[in-house]
């Protein structure tokens, strides 16, 4: 497995990791602490942010420091391909998502139900990319 | 339109310079051993310059490299 591969892995990873639980927490509706109201979904989101970001960093750390400089050259016109391939595919999901949440959600819901659609939509964004990104390799990995 | 696939003969070039590495071929062309794996089983096709450093490498026209498989299209019945 290529070093770009492992880094989508760990990319994606993460994402389950830290927004999994983000998500089923939003999906079971909001909490009914007053005094705050906005306290706890956006504690929830730092927290999930954060777990991410620890994830990703150690991840980073751990793969770097098992891999010699040969093994992480830099990026080459079938990597560039890739990465261009992803980020279109992701691009379409992210400009989707917005309008849904933009244009449609305003009329039907409100406050963190729209933050947390909004939110869904950069994750899914992320999460195709990432994963066509090892699609790819996987695909055109030889034996 | 005319359908076909890209073959190479890459495998066989690195064997006939003496045993040259997918690794050493791709350091000299600027690309990943993995990608030049990926070409060589034809499962990436590289770029025009791409295709023509690695015939340089091997000091041969780019037609030895690389080859155009037409496939037959069956006729339509008129």
């Amino acid at each position: 497995m290529s070093y770009r591969e492992k880094i989508a892995w760990l990319s994606l990873i993460a994402m389950a990791v830290a927004y999994g639980p983000y998500f089923t927490s939003a999906a079971k509706g909001p909490s009914t602490w007053e005094p705050l109201p906005h306290l706890h979904p956006l504690g929830l989101f730092a927290l999930a942010s954060i777990a991410r970001m620890l994830i990703l960093g150690a991840g980073y750390l751990y793969l770097r420091l098992g891999s010699a400089r040969e093994e992480r050259p830099p990026l080459d016109e079938r990597d560039r391909a890739i990465k261009h391939r992803s980020l279109s595919a992701a691009y379409y999901v992210l400009i989707i998502g917005m309008i849904l949440v933009g244009c449609f959600m305003p009329f039907s819901s409100t406050g963190w139900t729209i933050v947390n659609a909004a939110i869904f939509w950069i994750v899914a964004a992320e999460v195709v990319h990432y994963s066509i990104v090892v699609a790819s390799y996987r695909m055109q990995a030889s034996a | 339109m005319m359908q076909g696939s890209i073959s190479n003969r890459i495998r066989t070039l690195r064997f006939m310079n003496g045993e040259m590495s997918q690794a050493e071929l791709g350091q000299r062309i600027g690309l990943t051993r993995q990608t030049i794996a990926a070409i060589e089983a034809g499962k990436y096709s590289p770029s025009l310059e791409a295709a023509f450093r690695i015939a340089q490498v091997f000091n041969v026209p780019l037609g030895e490299v690389f080859q155009w498989d037409v496939q037959a299209t069956p006729l339509k019945a008129s």
